[in-house]
């Protein structure tokens, strides 16, 4: 009754004893033991997952207790996978689990925000009696008033709005760009689709609805490895964790397991219990070390060389000395090491040009369908050459050979390919290869067996990828070249002592390494693995870093075998129902094509960071080149490339694409047709121009952003201070003035660089960041525990639901209810201003299309210079005229549309009908029954539905559309593969199915692996195993590329390339040199990978993980590089160049190397960041000292697996070949810029000193 | 005015304390501690919080057995006014100022210490230099009390002693104190204060002293009793 009263017992008789007095019993109130017994109560227990692009990708139990979610834990119900193979869970980490802070902490979004001076504007218009676009308009027309609230962002000054006005002010936009500038103009920037695909959709849908550009994200994070695309024709594809544990070798580089692949980490230390052996190759003593077998610390961004001389052993030891009959049958078939090559006499020397094709021999070998994409082999048992199965020529216009069965095409004959003319040949001959380690000749000179041939009445020299290859990696075969006979030649480039000079890692060890990988291959049939991550991707010359691992694993037939392969994770880059998803999140159900971007290019033209590019591309090229761009810059390249419809371009021309199809039909067009012939008149006479050939004209600005699920400015945003300068315009910190653009051969130049290009900037979040901080707009979204949404990733087969554990809280909505609202405000705002309009799109040529073969030979044709005429999908973008019904806009959202059914679905160049899965979702799902253009479609209403409707149309999730898909396949390969699917024919996965229990998904066309009881996921076991080629020119994994661009850029065959020199750090502005004058400084390679304390990429905010580490931003240093400028653990340090400036603590540590500054990624704005004494503006972020730097072979379209598709293939936004100058900053020095906003202040964007 | 707080004033403090305290430890058992701060900062804490609590608790029983016990008592133990008096100024300087000293130290750690500061709330502070300043005014009676031991006159401890047995026998009377310097009233009146904040303060640690552990059985097991809610 009453604790005090209770206590009074003055009268109640002695208590109990036991124990001869020692113990007693009491009747003491225990009412305070329910405080303890309640702290583990809860109401409920909802199944989520976190939507973080972490590869994780962990189910989780999330309990709420009196309508609030309390806490989470790790679900353990996964279904077991097989004797032999260690089950999934434990799956979730730290991080996972100190989530649910987010949601009531200070972070939170709880209400639409919009910037206040904004909002006072854009009322007083509405006010004196304007509509809301006429009210937009007037905003954007007054310089001043426009200023008045741009000039700001970053500052604060948000306001609360209301749902209602704030999608009012989004449309009023939105409509406004579409009609003055044009649809092209608003861009959406949203990454990671797998970690909340409806969220992703959402934005998608509705941008894609109205013309609005997406932009894409896996390259511009630099997670994309471009070898992927180069050397298989494909974006990427991995095996799942659980395959580690098959793996007999284990080579880990770039990826820290225990750090950031915490749950399935254990695949790897079980793999040891196994008897796996794991080598460990970190330049820093990072986490996985510890429990490898050996650590090579290789020196950053050298890793490629490391690779070679690994791989010099394995050639020589395996392929040379001894023939090794598994790797040579592996090499034969299912790379392109036998297909031929014409050698190219230039001067009095000879080097490697493209591929032998049928189309070079008399009548095309008997081919009819497309020759010049049938690459040739030598059979050794004819004698002869032949045009073996399986070359992209034969996966269009025709069926049944396209296949990697060891066959002559024109009469299916069993054939054995030649890998080496050795012994056979007509002549020998010295080819010169570019060469690019430094300190050495730009050339190296290798000797090689060749046939002789005549092409075209001329003498042609062939040879093979074999020959050239074993030449190139140094090793002498007797021919005469003097090569390296031993592994201690450091003067022969890929000698394990040469590889000493150059990666630091002692030759004895790259000796062993290469060997044991090899032999252990040899033994399991290619059970050698190399785990490899971000660390070592996010390089300028990335490419060659993975083409030489993939070469390694390609050397000892690897890749698609159990246990075997690359094994590259950055991101949660696996939308395993992409086939259901894609005509969702693209509206492709209303419209065809989208209209899509690479990111990359995007920023680099639209932040002005090419207006300072230092590096000239003609330093990039290789001394073997033919150059017929030479003197061009690195953006020049991009100019080129979308003008040749390689990569894709936004907005696409210095006019509104609306006017555009208006013009044409004033000038008489009628139909498609008509509308493309007079744009190529008008491009040809210069009246119509590609708007990044003036990219920073007015009119080509992009107006309107969208930002949702992403931190744009506060993580990916390289070359950060350019994004603040040049498109937002809010206060920044470059140090330099940007002039380098200006001896641009294709970009016309503007003395005055543009300032604050977008009118508006919207952030979707339930979390304030640095985006936010700096958005004009932003809106509450639901957590990862708000919301019905699905996950999935490639390190487990299982697909996860986000699910809804409690309400969005305060007035927060799922982003498919957000866009839904602001679709519905558009439609409305759009029935007066817009109505009805024709656009038209630039589509690139497509990867997996027939588009893909525009480029014959390789040979570059440029329209521009005369070299051909402009044709659409083949020299120029194809062209397409898109009906935009603006005012059912929302109705189209919210309902699947027609062409589903007219259309059908795709994917990865693979068509099947979907009229029954339309049915069944009508069913399922509802129908919209209001009167228009959407009655009777399956309903998208509601996000379930939504859930349902990707689950439905997608052959992991739906057996019947994988009988449909794998069947269209069988008929392109001829070969029979149901087998694959047999088994789950008849299921269906629905979202309420997932909820119960995770779901292994369905073996897919779409990926090249298979889900099975005998084996794990593997990456390529389909195109070894059931030899579907590769989706490349010689649909063999390729050693060789041998477009133009890829030859002049000295990457026809895979080498070392050294980091690139970006120069940041050198030849200083004098506002700059003249800050560090005096102050002792160190010069650091400026390295930002992944932290253990931030939930993957980005809330490294949240308290919890605050408290265990530091409490603020941080980057590490070695101890005696920390002793030479007097640094001591803790102290605050800045790290300048002339990009910007970052403030953080310094971590004096013995775990990095010296040469390094470690900075881990996602360090933003929003938590003890002082201002930096440099720039006088806020400390800046990870990225404030980076920028962009893109690479002309990237841009290579229009050419077998070297054409464009979303994510798949184009620039690369690396920043590791930075470097920085570090200080140390006294703690009185320290300035938090807690002062007022003053006129002056406002004014003063720029450091003090930097003026355009 | 001197009439209610020599007349009135016990008897307020003395019940808001009684009714607060039971109001408080029944209604907020999770308040009813210490509320210490060492876990914050924990330097010099050992002397800092000994000086206090020491010269704190002397002052307490010294006042408690010099105040309350019957003055033929005393006598019956051969205890003279004058020899009470010397023991109360000497015994009673010295932990006053122990007392004094700490609570000065603890109340500058309170004050100035970035960490202790942020976690400080107004009472925290208030209670701090409160008892300073009663341990201050305590001191400042000892020059009287000399002066009065010089001239062996202890009339003065004996009326305040007649006076608080006059409260606590429920028959008070002011005028026992009409001779009483101004100076003894104003320490009163802080300590009487004092009593009457002790149930809003942290104070109230001081009634969970764990005495009854110095003779506590080995092992408390409790009956399941009133768990099973």
């Amino acid at each position: 009754m009453s604790h005090f009263i209770d206590r009074l017992r003055f009268f109640s008789k002695t208590p109990e004893t036991f124990s001869k007095g020692h113990g007693i019993v009491t009747n003491d109130d225990r009412a305070w033991e329910d405080t303890y017994r309640n702290r583990w109560r809860h109401d409920k227990v909802v199944r989520s997952t976190h939507g973080v692009n972490c590869t994780g990708g962990c189910s989780w139990k999330i309990f709420v207790k009196n309508g609030l979610v309390a806490y989470e834990m790790q679900q353990t119900d996964y279904p077991r996978t097989r004797d032999d193979l260690p089950n999934h869970e434990p799956r979730g980490c730290q991080r996972g689990a100190s989530f649910s802070w987010y949601l009531y902490s200070p972070h939170r979004i709880k209400y639409p925000l919009m910037r206040g001076r904004l909002m006072e504007l854009y009322r007083a218009e509405r006010a004196a009696g304007q509509d809301p676009v006429d009210a937009w308009a007037a905003i954007q027309a007054d310089p001043a008033k426009r200023k008045k609230y741009t000039a700001v962002r970053g500052l604060g000054g948000f306001v609360r709005s209301d749902w209602d006005e704030v999608t009012e002010v989004i449309a009023a936009a939105n409509v406004y760009t579409i009609k003055k500038w044009g649809p092209d103009r608003i861009y959406g920037f949203s990454p990671i689709p797998a970690m909340s695909m409806i969220s992703y959709a959402a934005g998608s849908r509705y941008l894609s609805l109205i013309g609005g550009a997406c932009g894409s994200f896996y390259d511009w994070y630099c997670d994309l490895p471009a070898g992927s695309p180069q050397v298989w024709g494909e974006q990427t594809d991995v095996p799942e964790a659980a395959d580690w544990y098959n793996s007999k070798y284990l080579i880990i580089c770039g990826a820290n397991l225990p750090m950031t692949r915490t749950p399935d980490a254990h695949f790897a230390i079980e793999s040891r219990y196994n008897g796996t052996k794991i080598v460990s190759m970190a330049p820093d003593y990072a986490e996985f070390v510890k429990f490898a077998d050996l650590w090579m610390p290789v020196k950053q961004g050298t890793d490629s060389a490391a690779f070679m001389c690994m791989a010099h052993v394995a050639l020589k030891e395996f392929h040379v000395q001894k023939q090794d009959p598994y790797f040579l049958e592996y090499a034969r078939t299912y790379t392109d090491m036998p297909m031929q090559v014409m050698l190219r006499k230039d001067g009095d020397r000879y080097v490697s040009d493209r591929f032998l094709r049928a189309s070079d021999f008399d009548k095309n070998m008997g081919e009819t369908n497309n020759p010049e994409w049938k690459t040739v082999v030598y059979d050794s048992k004819t004698k002869a050459f032949v045009v073996p199965n399986g070359s992209v020529g034969f996966r269009w216009g025709e069926e049944g050979k396209w296949n990697l069965l060891p066959k002559n095409a024109a009469d299916q004959s069993e054939i054995e390919a030649e890998l080496t003319g050795i012994g056979n040949s007509d002549d020998v001959v010295t080819v010169t290869f570019p060469h690019f380690a430094p300190g050495e000749e730009n050339t190296i000179q290798r000797n090689v067996p060749v046939r002789k041939l005549t092409i075209d009445g001329e003498e042609t020299l062939v040879t093979s990828v074999y020959d050239m290859l074993i030449g190139q990696y140094g090793i002498d075969r007797g021919l005469g070249d003097n090569l390296a006979t031993s592994y201690d030649d450091a003067s022969i480039a890929y000698t394990p002592a040469w590889g000493e000079k150059i990666t630091g890692v002692r030759a004895d060890l790259l000796e062993r390494t290469g060997r044991e990988f090899a032999d252990n291959a040899s033994k399991t049939r290619g059970k050698s693995m190399v785990i490899m991550g971000a660390a070592i991707n996010h390089w300028y010359h990335n490419d060659m870093g993975y083409r030489s691992i993939m070469n390694m694993l390609h050397i000892c037939g690897c890749v698609g075998q159990s246990g075997g392969g690359w094994a590259h994770y950055v991101g949660q880059e696996k939308l395993r129902p992409q086939a259901g998803w894609a005509p969702v999140a693209f509206a492709l159900d209303w419209h065809r094509p989208p209209r899509h971007m690479n990111s990359t290019t995007y920023w680099y033209f639209h932040t002005d960071q090419w207006r300072y590019e230092k590096v000239e591309a003609d330093d990039v090229m290789g001394a073997t080149a033919k150059g017929n761009y030479k003197g061009y810059q690195l953006g020049d390249y991009n100019v080129v490339s979308q003008r040749l419809g390689w990569l894709p371009s936004a907005p696409h021309f210095n006019q509104n694409p609306l006017a555009i199809v208006e013009a044409a039909e004033k000038d008489g067009a009628t139909d498609e047709a008509g509308v493309v012939a007079n744009m190529i008149d008008r491009l040809k006479s210069g009246d119509l121009a590609f708007a990044s050939e003036d990219i920073d004209a007015e009119e080509n600005h992009p107006r309107n952003l969208f930002v949702w699920r992403a931190n744009l400015l506060g993580c990916s945003a390289k070359g950060h201070e350019y994004f603040l300068k040049h498109l937002v315009g809010a206060q920044n910190g470059v140090m330099q003035e940007g002039v380098d653009g200006q001896r641009s051969k294709e970009i016309k130049w503007h003395e005055k660089a543009p300032v604050g290009k977008l009118d508006l900037m919207v952030d979707i979040n339930f979390r304030l960041n640095s985006t936010g901080a700096y958005s004009d707009i932003i809106l509450p979204t639901a957590t990862w525990y708000e919301k019905a949404d699905l996950n999935t990733t490639d390190m487990h087969p299982f697909i996860h639901p986000l699910g809804k554990a409690v309400d969005p809280a305060w007035e927060a909505k799922s982003d498919w209810q957000i866009f839904r609202s602001i679709a519905k405000k558009f439609s409305e705002l759009s029935e007066t201003h817009l109505g009805t309009r024709k656009d038209v799109v630039a589509m690139p040529m497509q990867h997996d299309s027939p588009m893909a073969l525009a480029t014959p030979l390789g040979q570059v044709k440029d329209w521009k210079r005369g070299e051909c005429e402009p044709v659409p999908g083949k020299t120029l973008p194809v062209l397409k005229v898109i009906e935009r019904d603006y005012p059912n806009t929302y109705k189209k959202y919210s309902a699947l549309g027609p062409l589903m059914n007219k259309l059908g679905n795709n994917i990865k160049g693979i068509d099947w009908n979907t009229d029954l899965e339309i049915e069944q979702l009508a069913s399922l799902n509802g129908v919209i029954k209001e009167e228009g253009v959407s009655k009777g479609r399956p309903s998208l209403e509601k996000d379930i539905a939504v859930c349902d409707t990707v689950l439905r149309m997608a052959p992991e999730t739906c057996g019947e559309v994988a009988h449909k898909s794998w069947t269209a396949l069988s008929k392109k390969t001829g070969i029979d593969h149901s087998h694959l699917y047999e088994g789950r024919h008849e299921d269906k996965i629905t979202y309420d199915d997932i909820v119960a229990q995770p779901r292994k998904i369905i073996t897919a066309p779409t990926w090249s692996g298979i889900e099975s009881e005998e084996v794990s996921y593997n990456a390529g076991y389909t195109n070894i195993h059931e030899h579907i080629p590769f989706r490349t020119l010689t649909g063999r994994a390729s050693f060789y590329l041998d477009h133009e661009w890829m030859l002049d850029f000295g990457e026809g065959l895979c080498c070392f390339r050294p980091p690139q020199d970006l120069k940041a750090h050198k030849n200083l502005p004098k506002e700059l040199a003249s800050k560090l004058q005096g102050k002792k400084t160190l010069v650091l390679n400026w390295i930002t990978p992944h932290s253990k304390w931030g939930i993957h990429s980005t809330y490294q905010d949240n308290l919890r993980m605050l408290t265990l580490f530091r409490g603020g931003p941080y980057f590490w240093v070695a101890e005696d590089d920390a002793k030479s400028i007097g640094l001591k653990d803790n102290d605050w340090v800045e790290a300048v160049n002339a990009n910007g400036a970052t403030v953080a603590r310094v971590v004096v540590s013995q775990r990095v190397p010296r040469g390094m500054a470690l900075m881990y990624h996602a360090q933003e704005k929003n938590v003890n960041v002082p201002g930096s004494n440099t720039t006088g503006k806020r400390g800046g972020i990870l990225n404030s000292v980076t920028k962009v730097i893109i690479k002309p072979t990237n841009m290579i379209g229009g050419y077998a697996q070297l054409s464009y598709a979303f994510n798949y293939y184009g620039t690369v936004g690396c920043q590791r070949d930075e470097h920085v100058i570090v200080h140390k900053i006294e703690d009185a020095d320290i300035d938090w810029l807690e002062r007022p906003l003053t006129p002056e202040r406002e004014a003063q964007l720029n450091p003090p000193g930097i003026n355009n | 005015m001197s009439d209610f707080i020599f007349g009135a004033y016990p008897y307020l403090a003395g019940t808001i304390f009684a009714v607060g305290c039971w109001i408080r430890f029944d209604r907020e058992q999770y308040t009813w501690k210490a509320d210490s701060s060492q876990l914050l900062d924990n330097t010099n804490m050992r002397l800092y919080s000994n000086l206090f609590h020491v010269g704190v608790i002397g002052i307490f029983l010294g006042h408690f057995v010099g105040l309350l016990t019957p003055h033929s008592w005393f006598l019956a133990l051969g205890i003279s006014d004058l020899a009470h008096q010397n023991i109360a100024i000497y015994a009673g300087s010295a932990f006053g100022i122990a007392a004094l000293v700490g609570a000065g130290l603890l109340a500058r750690r309170r004050l100035t210490n970035e960490r202790i500061k942020a976690v400080s709330r107004g009472r925290d502070n208030f209670v701090i230099l409160w008892i300073a300043a009663t341990a201050f005014l305590g001191l400042m009676t000892v020059p009287a009390s000399m002066y009065h031991a010089s001239h062996q006159d202890a009339s003065t401890m004996l009326a305040l002693s007649e006076y608080l047995k006059s409260v606590v026998t429920l028959s008070v009377d002011p005028t026992l104190l009409k001779d009483v310097s101004f100076v003894y009233k104003l320490h009163m009146f802080f300590g009487m204060t004092l009593v009457l904040v002790f149930p809003f303060t942290r104070m109230v640690h001081v009634w969970s002293v764990p005495i009854s552990y110095l003779g506590r059985a080995y092992q408390v097991v409790r009956t399941r009793g009133q768990v099973c809610r």
